[in-house]
C-alpha cells in the first residue's frame, strides 16, 4: 500500500501554471478561507460529492442507488452522506459527481505519464496545486521525489502559508515555485482569508534559502502571485508595498498579477454553499496594467504565463 | 509588405464572382473526336487536347501578370462529358442556384451544350460504360448511396496526380519532352507489336508537348496583341514581360523565377485542359522553385516582394479555376474545392531539413490572399526549426484551417509500407487532402467512400435501410436475438465484407473502363517513367502502381455505438437490445432517458480504451478486409480514414444510432472523433486518434480539431500548439488540421455572409470559403467540439 491523499482534480492540458503543457494536480486542504475563493471544495481534507443541478435530469438513479436514503437535492441533508461515490457511478450526465477522491499516490503517477510526450516536447511538466499542495506534505513528499527521478519539470502553487521545513525537500525540487501575497495589511488579511500573513511573509523570505539539488547555489525559480480583486488589494498602495517587500527580501523574484474571475461559482452551488460577493469584481486591463507599471517601478520583473 | 494594389483587386474579383461554366473546351474536344474516330484512344485524346490548345480563347484579364485561362471567364468551371455527361444533363438548369457551389449558366450555354455536345457522348462515356457493365446488386448497394459510393471515379476526371517538376517538367521544357519522344520513336519497329504500341504513346507525347507549346504561343501573341492597344504604360511594359515569357514558357525551360511561376501555372492548366481533374497537385513547391528564388536574388533580379506578389498571382490562379461537379459529389467536396495540393517543408531526401525561403512566403501568401486554392499543406518533422513551426501555427490561428500539418515520419513509413524506395518515400507530398504521395506515382487515392456506419446499421436492421426499409445489404437475423458482443461484430463484419466486395468489383470496372477509353497522355507527360517506359499511366506506366483507396467514414459513430451496446446491455444489463433497437427505429422519440444513458457511455476522443481499443478493431479490420483484395493491375488495394465532408450525405441516409446519434445528423469523417463526444481535453483526443495504427492506411488518415481562439493568440500557446503536433506525430498520427474561429463570429457571417466572402474556414482536410457553405454544412462546423481549455 503506497502514500495516499485527497485529490480535487488532475487537470492534464493546464497551459497557464508555469512553461509549456503541463498536468496540474489539485491538492485537498487549504488553511485559508479567502472569501473569493474558485475551488471551495478543496477547503478540507475528505471525500466530497457535489451535485450540479443545471446538468441534473432528475432520473433518479442517484437516489435508487444510495446507501444512505439520500434524496436528488443531497444538498439539504448533505450532513449525511458518507462519500461512497455510487451515486457518480451511475449518473449518466456527471450532475453527480466526486468533487474530492482519496487516491493512490501511484494511480496519480501512471496518469502522469500518460502526457509524457506532451511535456517533453513543450518544455512542460507537473503542477502541485490546490485547495493547498503542502497540506499533504507525505504525499508530497511522496511524489514530487518520484517526478523528480523520472526527469519531469515541477511547479508548485501555494498559499505560502505552510510549516516550512515540513517541506523544504519537496520545494527543493521545484524547478518553479508560484505563491501567493494576498495583501500587505495583517488586518486586512485575516478579515479576507482567515489568517494573518506574518507567517506568508516569513515563508517568502524562507524562499530564498532553498538550494536546488541540480543547481548548485541556486534555489527553484521563484513567482510571487498577487490575485487582483478590485476593492480589496488592488490599491496602488497595497501593490507598491507588495512590490516592495519582495524586492526586499527576494529580489530575484518576479511576480505575477492574476485579475479575479468568478468561474468558481458553480462549485458552490455544487456543494450546497451560499456565495454572495457582488462586492468582488475583476480589474479591467488599464488597471492591470497600470498595477503591473507600479510593480517594475519598484525592481520586480512580470511574469506572465498567458 | 501588405498586399499590393493589384493582388488586392484580383482578391476581391476572386472572392465576389460566382464561377462561371464554359463549354469552349468541351466543344473543341467534342470537334475532334468526331475528327478522329477509329483512331487509338490515346491518341484520339492527345489529338483532341492539342485542338483544344489550338482552339481554346486566349486572355489575359485585368491586372494579371500569370497568365491562362481555362476559357472565357476568369473563374471558369468547364465540362469533361467523355467521363460523364448524364448528371450534367439532368442537373445543368440548377446550377445557378443549388445550395452548394452553384455556377453561373445562360439558357444559351445550356441549350448549345445539350444540342451540340451531349448528342455525340451518347453511350461513349465513362459514366455510361459504368453502368452498363455494373450489375443490380452492385448498384443498389454502391451507386449514389451514401454507404459505398466510387462514382468520383466514373463520372469525373481521375486527377490523383503529382506532377514530377523536379525530373521531368522544369529541366525539360515541353519542347524537351518532345525532343526525348521522339528519340525514343526513332529507336523502335512498328512491325513489332509492341513498340507499334509504344510508338502511339510516344506521338501523344508529341500532340501533348505542341498542344503546350501552341498555349504558349498564342498567350504570348495575345499579349503583344494588347500592348499594342494598351494606352498605360506600366501595364504595357508588363504585357510585354508577359509576352517575352510565353514566347519561351513552357516550351523551354523556365529560367528565371518568374519564367517558373508561369510555367507552374500552364502545367497546372493544362492538367484542367486535359482532365478537369481532383486533386491535381503542384507537390513540393518549395523544393523545386527554391533554385530560381536564389538565383535571382543573388544576381539582383528579384527581391522578396516581387517574388511574393508572383506567388500571390499564382495562389489566385489556382482558386479562379472551379471543380465542376455533380450536386451529389458537391455534398461530399464542398466549396468550390479540387484539391491543388501544395506541399511545403519537410526533410529533403539527404535527411536534412528543407524548410527555405519559399516554404515562408508559400505561407505568408495563403495568409494574405486568403484563398481556397493551393490546398496548403506542411509536413513537419522531428527538428521542424521553431521558426517554420511558429509560422504554421501562426497560420493556424488565423483561423482559416491552413496549412494541413502531417508528421513527416508517418508519411514516409506509409509509403514505405506500399514498397517504395527509400528515396522515394523521403521526397513524399500530399496529394489531395492528406494522402501521402510522389510524383512518381500512379494510383487512385480517392477511389470508394465505405460507411463503417452504414454496416451496422444492416447488421442490426437485417440488411435493410433503415430510413427506407429497403433490403440493399447481406440479410442478417432479428437484431433483438443477437446474444453476445461477438454475434454483433461478427455480423458487422459480414456487412462490411459486402461492402468492400461490391467497392472492389465497382472500381475494377471503372479500371477496365479507364484502361480503354480513359487515356492520359497529358498526366503521363508529366511521369518520369510513363516517358522511360513508353506507356501511358492506364497502362501502368508510372514508377509506381498503387491499388485504389478505399475511404472509411463514421469510424467513431460505429466504434461508440458498439460500445454502448457493450457496456448497456451485456455489461450493465441495464437496457436490452430489443430497447436499443426500438429507440433507434423511433429514432429516439420517447427513449430520451435510454438515450442519456447512450450519450453518457465512453466516446472515443477521450483516451478510454474501452471504446478506443473497438475503434481500432474495427480499423484494423478495415484494413486487412480491403488490402487482402487486388486490382486490375495486380496491385493491393488501400485503406485510409481521409473524409472530405463526406460525413455529411453519408450521415443522410442513416437512421438512428446506438450511440445517441438521431437519423439523418452527419456522422464523422477520417480518425476524428464524433462531433462534441470528445468532452475530455485536446491532449486526448489526439491520444485516441494516434491508437489508430497511421501508418498502415497508407492512403492518409484525417483528423479534424477544433481550438479556441484564445488558445492560439499568443506566440506562447502557438508554441505549445506547436508541442502538440509533435507529440501527436510521435505518437504515430499523421495529419491534424485545426479551425480557431470562435462560434460568434460564424454565426455573424451566416446572417452577414456580405461582410464575410472571403472568411475560410478548415472543412476537412481542406477550406472553403464559409459563405460558399450550405447552411447545414456550416451548422455542422460550428457543432464541432471546441477545446477551450489549453
Amino acid at each position: 500500500m503506497g502514500v495516499l491523499g485527497y485529490i480535487m482534480q488532475m487537470q492534464p492540458f493546464s497551459v497557464n501554471d508555469g512553461e509549456g503543457i503541463r498536468t496540474t494536480i489539485f491538492m485537498a486542504g487549504c488553511p485559508l478561507r479567502c472569501k473569493w475563493c474558485s475551488n471551495p471544495e478543496g477547503f478540507s481534507q475528505r471525500e466530497i460529492i457535489g451535485w450540479y443541478q443545471r446538468k441534473c435530469i432528475g432520473c433518479g438513479d442517484c437516489v435508487r442507488v444510495c446507501p444512505q436514503g439520500i434524496g436528488i437535492n443531497m444538498n439539504i441533508e448533505r450532513d449525511r452522506c458518507i462519500s461512497c461515490g455510487k451515486c457518480t457511478e451511475v449518473c449518466s450526465q456527471n450532475a453527480r459527481t466526486r468533487m474530492v477522491t482519496y487516491m493512490d499516490a501511484d494511480d496519480i503517477l501512471s496518469d502522469i505519464h500518460k502526457h509524457r510526450l506532451f511535456y517533453a516536447y513543450s518544455g512542460g511538466g507537473i503542477t502541485f496545486s490546490g485547495g493547498e499542495a503542502t497540506s499533504q506534505p507525505e504525499l508530497l513528499d511522496y511524489l514530487t521525489s518520484e517526478i523528480y527521478d523520472m526527469g519531469y519539470s515541477m511547479d508548485i502553487e501555494t498559499s505560502g502559508y505552510f510549516d516550512f521545513e515540513s517541506v523544504r525537500p519537496s520545494l527543493e525540487r521545484m524547478d518553479l515555485i508560484f505563491m501567493d501575497l494576498k495583501h500587505m495589511d495583517p488586518e486586512k488579511h485575516r478579515y479576507y482569508t482567515g489568517v494573518p500573513n506574518d507567517r506568508i511573509l516569513e515563508n517568502i523570505k524562507n524562499l530564498g534559502t532553498l538550494r536546488s539539488i541540480d543547481r548548485p547555489g541556486h534555489g527553484p525559480d521563484i513567482v510571487i502571485r498577487i490575485p487582483v480583486i478590485c476593492g480589496v488589494n488592488d490599491s496602488e498602495d497595497n501593490i507598491r508595498q507588495s512590490a516592495a517587500y519582495v524586492h526586499k527580501v527576494l529580489p530575484e523574484a518576479r511576480m505575477e498579477l492574476l485579475p479575479y474571475h468568478s468561474f468558481g461559482m458553480i462549485k458552490y452551488e455544487a456543494l450546497g454553499i451560499p456565495y454572495d460577493h457582488p462586492e468582488f469584481s475583476a480589474p479591467d486591463k488599464e488597471r492591470m496594467d497600470h498595477l503591473k507599471d507600479v510593480i517594475m517601478s519598484e525592481g520586480i520583473l512580470i511574469a506572465d504565463y498567458r | 509588405m501588405a498586399i499590393t494594389q493589384r493582388v488586392e483587386k484580383i482578391r476581391q474579383n476572386y472572392v465576389n464572382t460566382k464561377p462561371h461554366i464554359s463549354y469552349e473546351r468541351a466543344w473543341s474536344w467534342t470537334k475532334s473526336f468526331q475528327r478522329t474516330e477509329g483512331l487509338p484512344h490515346l491518341i484520339r485524346t492527345a489529338q483532341a487536347f492539342y485542338d483544344t490548345c489550338c482552339e481554346l480563347s486566349v486572355n489575359i484579364w485585368e491586372g494579371e501578370l500569370i497568365v491562362g485561362t481555362s476559357g472565357e471567364y476568369r473563374k471558369c468551371a468547364i465540362l469533361t462529358p467523355e467521363f460523364g455527361w448524364l448528371w450534367i444533363n439532368d442537373e445543368i438548369d440548377t446550377f445557378p442556384e443549388r445550395g452548394q457551389d452553384p455556377y453561373d449558366v445562360t439558357p444559351e450555354q445550356t441549350e448549345f451544350i445539350r444540342k451540340n455536345i451531349f448528342p455525340y457522348w451518347k453511350g461513349k462515356s465513362v459514366e455510361e460504360a459504368f453502368l452498363a457493365r455494373t450489375s443490380e446488386a452492385t448498384k443498389k448497394i454502391g451507386v449514389d448511396t451514401g454507404f459505398l459510393d466510387t462514382d468520383s471515379k466514373w463520372r469525373n476526371g481521375i486527377g490523383e496526380i503529382s506532377a514530377d517538376y523536379i525530373d521531368v517538367l522544369l529541366p525539360k521544357g515541353y519542347g524537351g519532352i518532345k525532343a526525348e519522344a521522339l528519340r525514343y520513336m526513332e529507336d523502335l519497329n512498328e512491325a513489332i507489336p509492341e513498340d507499334k504500341k509504344k510508338i502511339e504513346f510516344y506521338k501523344s507525347m508529341v500532340l501533348i508537348a505542341d498542344g503546350m507549346i501552341t498555349l504558349g504561343r498564342r498567350y504570348s501573341e495575345k499579349a503583344t496583341e494588347m500592348a499594342l492597344n494598351e494606352p498605360d504604360k506600366t501595364r504595357r511594359a508588363e504585357l510585354e514581360e508577359i509576352s517575352r515569357v510565353c514566347a519561351r514558357i513552357p516550351e523551354k525551360a523556365p529560367e528565371s523565377f518568374r519564367e517558373a511561376i508561369q510555367f507552374v501555372w500552364f502545367v497546372q492548366l493544362g492538367g484542367i485542359i486535359a482532365e478537369n481533374p481532383l486533386a491535381w497537385n503542384p507537390g513540393r513547391f518549395d523544393q523545386y522553385m527554391y533554385p530560381y528564388y536564389k538565383k535571382d536574388l543573388e544576381a539582383g533580379l528579384i527581391d522578396r516582394d516581387t517574388a511574393l506578389e508572383l506567388i500571390e498571382c499564382l495562389w489566385l490562379k489556382y482558386s479562379e479555376w472551379a471543380w465542376t461537379i455533380s450536386k451529389n459529389t458537391a455534398s461530399f467536396f464542398a466549396g468550390y474545392t479540387n484539391f491543388e495540393n501544395l506541399t511545403i517543408g519537410g526533410t529533403k531526401v539527404d535527411g536534412s531539413d528543407a524548410t527555405n525561403d519559399i516554404s515562408y512566403l508559400a505561407i505568408q501568401a495563403t495568409r494574405e490572399c486568403m484563398t481556397h486554392q493551393p490546398t496548403l499543406s506542411c509536413r513537419i518533422h522531428p527538428d521542424c526549426p521553431p521558426d517554420f513551426m511558429e509560422a504554421v501555427t501562426e497560420l493556424v490561428s488565423t483561423g482559416c484551417g491552413f496549412p494541413a500539418i502531417h508528421g513527416d515520419r508517418t508519411g514516409y513509413q506509409m509509403l514505405s509500407n506500399l514498397g517504395y524506395d527509400p528515396r522515394d518515400a523521403r521526397d513524399w507530398n500530399n496529394c489531395g487532402c492528406v494522402v501521402p504521395h510522389s510524383r512518381k506515382t500512379f494510383e487512385w487515392t480517392s477511389a470508394a467512400s465505405i460507411s463503417f456506419a452504414a454496416a451496422l446499421e444492416f447488421a442490426l436492421n437485417e440488411g435493410r435501410s433503415r430510413l427506407s426499409g429497403e433490403q440493399v445489404s447481406l440479410p442478417e437475423k432479428d437484431p433483438r436475438t443477437f446474444t453476445s458482443m461477438e454475434e454483433i461484430i461478427e455480423a458487422w463484419k459480414k456487412q462490411f465484407r459486402y461492402l468492400v466486395k461490391h467497392g472492389v468489383i465497382s472500381l475494377v470496372t471503372a479500371q477496365e473502363i479507364h484502361r480503354e477509353i480513359g487515356h492520359r497522355p497529358f498526366m503521363s507527360a508529366c511521369n518520369e517513367y510513363c516517358m522511360k517506359n513508353g506507356k501511358d499511366l492506364v497502362d501502368g506506366g508510372a514508377k509506381y502502381n498503387i491499388g485504389p483507396v478505399f475511404t472509411g467514414v463514421g469510424l467513431s459513430v460505429t466504434a461508440n455505438s458498439l460500445a454502448v451496446i457493450k457496456k448497456l446491455v451485456f455489461e450493465e444489463k441495464s437496457a436490452t437490445l430489443a430497447d436499443i433497437i426500438d429507440a433507434i427505429d423511433n429514432n429516439w422519440e420517447g427513449y430520451e432517458e435510454l438515450r442519456a444513458k447512450a450519450l453518457a457511455c465512453p466516446k472515443y476522443g477521450n483516451d478510454d480504451d474501452y471504446v478506443d481499443s473497438i475503434a481500432r478493431d474495427l480499423a484494423d479490420f478495415f484494413y486487412g478486409e480491403v488490402t487482402g483484395y487486388d486490382d486490375l493491375y495486380g496491385n493491393h488495394f488501400v485503406t485510409a480514414f481521409m473524409g472530405i465532408s463526406n460525413y455529411l450525405p453519408t450521415g443522410k441516409v442513416l437512421g438512428a444510432t446506438p450511440e445517441g446519434r438521431h437519423a439523418m445528423d452527419p456522422i464523422n469523417e477520417g480518425v476524428s472523433p464524433y462531433t462534441g463526444s470528445d468532452t475530455s481535453t485536446c491532449l486526448a483526443a489526439l491520444r485516441s486518434a494516434a491508437k489508430m495504427n497511421h501508418d498502415i492506411h497508407s492512403g492518409g488518415t484525417l483528423l479534424n480539431l477544433r481550438l479556441n481562439h484564445d488558445l492560439v493568440a499568443t506566440k506562447r500557446g502557438r508554441a505549445n500548439l506547436g508541442a502538440m503536433l509533435q507529440s501527436y506525430f510521435a505518437l504515430g498520427g499523421f495529419h491534424v488540421q485545426f479551425n480557431t474561429i470562435s462560434n460568434e463570429v460564424l454565426k455573424d457571417a451566416q446572417a452577414h455572409p456580405d461582410k464575410y466572402r472571403s472568411l475560410l474556414v478548415r472543412v476537412a482536410g481542406y477550406s472553403a470559403q464559409f459563405t460558399n457553405l450550405s447552411k447545414e454544412m456550416q451548422d455542422s462546423i460550428m457543432a464541432r467540439n471546441a477545446h477551450g481549455e489549453f
